[in-house]
């Protein structure tokens, strides 16, 4: 996932959720489940590695 | 010439990893092709999924990414070896060479090697789909954090089962494992760990009839009264329960499985019943699977496909 964006040059940033709970929960409440990972797109929440999802939220070919 | 491999590995497990670099020692041009059978893992595959890897030569305690991560930059330390993270959609063989479709390319190999592994296996009951993610889950590594101070249960009586319940002891706290069989049979170092981790309560026996919740899981269904109630209240479960082998791909190809569905291999070799097609680690028809077993049946598919090709002149 992370290699996907880097090697796109696709600034993110990354929260651990294992160590930051607050972070967790706000995982959790955005995304309405509780596995990992989860990216916001601008709004857009997108659970597990799914490259077709990210790459049209990110308008990627 | 750019799309043309001595071998093509479909999958970049520790096997694939560990086949291509071998490969590559024997002066093979290899192609690996990762995320490529719906096994939704990263590169370094199921092994970076578990906690701590204790059974590795070389290596007293590291965890499965640390592992997965020293086998992948190993691999990548030879020019001979491409790794492409690509979904394979189809195989052919023509007459002397194979052709691997992807979504993007198309590869011609001399050789194949199936290193596709396998992927967890779904619980079935009532609330089991509804609930995925929202307490029912099947990563314990990477879920298990979202637990913390939580009731979880583990369902399942094997060593993988036993060392996720070690796993979700570190956050959760209270751990049950729940074994449809008599006893949980882990590896017994593990047995032990269970036994005298004061979070962890094991139920064996005990069959799950159904996953409750609201929005998130709230208590399971036993179809045996534990502690005189049918219902155990938790906030999650943890699905240990065995693997699906992903040998589909290998099977259009015309690959012989077994029942189980299981790559059927030479077990000096690690060739398929078709020459010139390998299949090593968890795909594959062997008992014993551990990631340093399958990395040598993935060196020794790479030896023979060398051999292979050298006695065919290609």
């Amino acid at each position: 996932m992370k290699a996907f964006l880097q090697e796109r040059k696709i600034k993110f940033e990354d929260f651990d959720v294992s160590k930051n709970k607050k972070s967790a929960q706000e995982m959790i409440n955005k995304s309405g489940q509780m596995g990992v990972p989860v990216i916001d797109i601008d709004g857009r929440i997108i659970v597990g590695f799914n490259e077709g999802e990210l790459k049209k939220a990110l308008k990627l070919k | 010439m750019v799309n043309e491999y001595d071998l093509i590995i479909i999958g970049a497990g520790g096997v694939g990893l560990a086949g291509g670099m071998y490969s590559a020692r024997l002066g093979l041009k290899t192609l690996i092709l990762g995320h490529s059978h719906g096994s939704e893992l990263p590169i370094g595959g199921v092994i970076t999924t578990t906690n701590l890897v204790e059974n590795y030569p070389g290596f007293t305690k590291l965890t499965g990414t640390e592992i997965a991560e020293k086998i992948e930059a190993h691999t990548r330390s030879y020019d001979k070896v491409t790794i492409k993270e690509e979904l394979v959609k189809e195989i052919k063989k023509s007459k002397s060479e194979f052709s691997v479709k992807t979504e993007k390319e198309t590869y011609k190999g001399k050789t194949i090697l199936f290193a596709t592994g396998t992927k967890w296996r779904k619980l079935e009951i009532t609330g089991s789909k509804e609930f995925e993610n929202k307490g029912v889950n099947y990563c314990a590594l990477c879920d298990g954090p979202l637990f913390k101070n939580k009731i979880v249960a583990v369902i399942g009586g094997s060593d993988s089962a036993t060392k996720d319940a070690l796993v979700l002891a570190e956050h959760a706290k209270k751990v049950y494992i729940i074994y449809r069989g008599k006893e949980i049979h882990p590896e017994p170092i593990n047995l032990e760990r269970v036994k005298s981790n004061k979070k962890i309560e094991i139920i064996n026996n005990t069959n799950l009839t159904q996953v409750k919740g609201e929005k998130f899981v709230t208590s399971i269904i036993l179809d045996k009264p534990y502690k005189n109630s049918k219902e155990l209240k938790l906030d999650g479960i943890f699905v240990a329960i065995g693997h699906i082998v992903l040998s589909d791909l290998a099977k259009s190809l015309g690959v012989k499985t077994n029942k189980a569905g299981e790559i059927i291999i030479d077990h000096k070799t690690s060739e398929t019943n078709l020459s010139g097609v390998f299949a090593a680690g968890d795909v594959t028809d062997k008992e014993f699977k551990q990631l340093i077993t399958g990395v040598a049946d993935g060196c020794t598919a790479a030896y023979y496909a060398y051999e292979y090709i050298s006695k065919k002149r290609l």
